[in-house]
């Protein structure tokens, strides 16, 4: 069975960010928690199964291409088996023009399973899954923290509030991962180093199609918090601390 | 402008959600409620459309479409929500849509219209223009439930000779059986990734200790294995509604946020344009680790008087 998995990089969010009305401009950029818990549980899935192969395909912008390829490497140095770097011919913050791009790459490639991370921090027009999965006719399932398969896939979906439901679809299918159903596997350094080299990565480049419909106003700073601070090295805020917990009686 | 408001069963109850929905469409004109289960649907102010499909199900984007071939809305508006997110998304080749969404600019003109949404972590606002018809999905959070209760005249619809048997729902699965239940708790001592390592877990647990309170985290504390599923608070966790609650080394990212309704917040982070201090009544910006250990010896003497 061959499954795949998107990975994408995407702005760190611990680092500042630069933010202009028509720009959002990360300091660096981190590959997407959420893609790689998708990783974490297709390699869940090759040990439970046994006959799986993986492929991961590493998504960037032109001027982001060179940074995937440790994220491919952490791929590799956990057991994919097959790395692609596709390359969008534009940047765009619409997911269903990128859903569009994908599917077109994706198409043909006898997938049975395609995996994506749900909700990448940067998005607010659309979310990827469930748009490739149309795109390629074909069921759709996100939220999914574990993932088996017994002829047909059962997905535990996470609703809120702690409670999750059990589904059951035919495959081929697109399902998004919100977390594997296990912490995510260390990489040493030297087993990395040692899959970065001898990892192929096949690079393909996609046209990304415009779909028009939605327009970008602007990007706003959010306004200043309303919040008392309490300033000084840490001795002094640990003791207005103190007295914050007297005033609230908490102590 | 008409608006479709796509509502949230869970188990045969409607979901806070719907009623937040629906006090979004109420400021935008004319709306109508879908409901695809057989929940009790009568506190739904205004017209409920009911499918009694089941349980929630991402291969009911079906339904929605054939009811916007009914109804023909301008707009249609989904919660921020696990479902409402899988079945928008199957949606968007259809219509432009808007994701995490926190305010809808009424409009007159029913070509376009205006709205924002919070993105990277609650660190950036988006603006956006959608031409109409078109989807936005909205953050848990951002309209008042009780504008959307009120009567409901609910009209049933059968939809015939229709096949949606790709994705089946097989059964729910309870939360796991907890040691405490952090939902309950006064004080509730919260860590992020920003505790850095495990070990300095046990500074919270310490601090909690002190202030007969109990230790919760983030989605990527449970992730790794930190503290068990029952502690995380947010979204897709628990919410916490005691008196204070304290975010040691949380970014304050809308998922986690959604899941704080305490009356006190304390943020300590590391990062002074960190979106949890948005949410917070006090604010510190210090390295927990170096911070835990001083509050914790402070808190205790003072305890030992
Ligand atoms: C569908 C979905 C559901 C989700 N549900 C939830 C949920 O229920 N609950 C939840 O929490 N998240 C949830 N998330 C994840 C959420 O989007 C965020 O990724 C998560 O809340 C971030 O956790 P964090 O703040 O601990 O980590 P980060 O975002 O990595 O933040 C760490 C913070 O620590 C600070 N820091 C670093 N070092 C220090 C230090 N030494 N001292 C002080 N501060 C420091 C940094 O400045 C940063 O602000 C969900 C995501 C999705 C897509
Ligand atoms: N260029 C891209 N833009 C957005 N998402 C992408 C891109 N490439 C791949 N993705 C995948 O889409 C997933 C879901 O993100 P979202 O766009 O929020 O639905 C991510 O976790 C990635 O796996």
């Amino acid at each position: 069975m061959k499954v795949c998995v998107l990975l994408r990089l995407v702005p760190d969010l611990v680092e500042e960010l630069e933010i202009s009305e028509n720009e959002v401009v990360p300091f660096q950029y981190i590959p997407n928690e959420r893609d790689e818990h998708a990783i974490e549980e297709a390699i869940v899935l090759k040990e439970k199964l046994k006959d799986v192969t993986l492929d991961v395909v590493g998504i960037a912008d032109p001027d982001s291409a060179d940074e995937i390829d440790e994220g491919l490497g952490f791929a590799a140095a956990k057991g994919a088996d097959k790395l692609y770097k596709v390359i969008l011919n534009r940047q765009t913050f619409s997911r269903v023009e990128i859903a569009k791009a994908l599917a077109d790459f994706l198409n043909d490639r006898g997938y049975s399973l395609i995996l994506t991370g749900v909700q990448a921090i940067d998005s607010f027009a659309g979310s990827l899954g469930g748009a490739l999965a149309r795109f390629l006719n074909l069921p759709y399932i996100g939220g999914a923290v574990e993932l088996n398969l017994n002829e047909k896939l059962y997905v535990k979906k996470e609703l809120e509030g702690g409670i999750s439901a059990e589904y059951r679809l035919p495959l081929p299918a697109v399902v998004g991962v919100l977390s594997a159903e296990r912490p995510l596997s260390f990489v040493p350094f030297t087993k990395l180093r040692q899959a970065m080299k001898r990892a192929e990565i096949e690079e393909v480049e996609l046209e990304v199609p415009k779909i028009s419909g939605v327009e970008l106003v602007r990007y706003e700073t959010p306004p200043e918090p309303d919040v008392l601070m309490l300033e000084g090295d840490v001795e002094e805020v640990a003791d207005r601390i103190v007295e914050v917990l007297r005033d609230i009686s908490v102590i | 402008m008409k608006v479709l408001v796509v509502g949230e069963t869970v188990n045969g109850e409607v979901q806070n959600i719907t009623y937040e929905l629906v006090s979004c469409a109420k400021k935008l004109g004319d709306y109508v409620t879908l409901i695809m289960s057989d929940a009790d649907v009568s506190s739904i102010d205004g017209r409920v459309i009911k499918v009694n499909a089941g349980e929630p199900n991402p291969v009911y984007y079906k339904i929605v479409e054939r009811v916007i071939e009914l109804e023909k809305p301008d707009l249609i508006v989904f919660g921020n929500t696990s479902i409402g997110v899988d079945l928008s998304s199957q949606l968007s080749t259809n219509f432009p849509i808007a994701t995490r969404v926190y305010n809808v600019k009424s409009s007159k003109n029913l070509k376009e219209v205006e709205v924002r949404s919070m993105a990277y972590g609650g660190k950036v606002v988006v603006v956006l223009k959608l031409r109409l018809p078109a989807i936005v999905v909205i953050n848990a959070g951002s309209y008042d439930a009780g504008e959307g209760m009120g009567k409901a005249s609910v009209e049933e619809l059968e939809l015939k000779y229709f096949d949606i048997d790709d994705v089946e729902f097989l059964r729910y699965i309870k939360p796991e059986v907890e040691d405490v239940d952090i939902s309950k708790a006064d004080v509730v001592v919260s860590v992020g990734r920003g505790i850095g390592d495990e070990a300095n877990i046990e500074l919270a647990e310490k601090l909690a200790n002190l202030l007969d309170g109990v230790v919760a985290g983030s989605r990527p504390i449970v992730d790794q294995g930190w503290l068990p599923k029952t502690r995380q608070v947010g979204k897709s966790g628990k919410t916490v509604t005691g008196k204070l609650y304290i975010a040691l080394g949380i970014s304050g990212a809308t998922e986690h946020t959604e899941g704080i309704k305490a009356k006190n917040v304390i943020a300590v982070n590391t990062d002074k344009s960190a979106p949890i201090f948005r949410i917070s009544r006090f604010g510190a910006i210090a390295d927990v680790t170096e911070l835990l250990p001083v509050l914790i010896d402070k808190i205790r003497e003072i305890r030992e008087k």
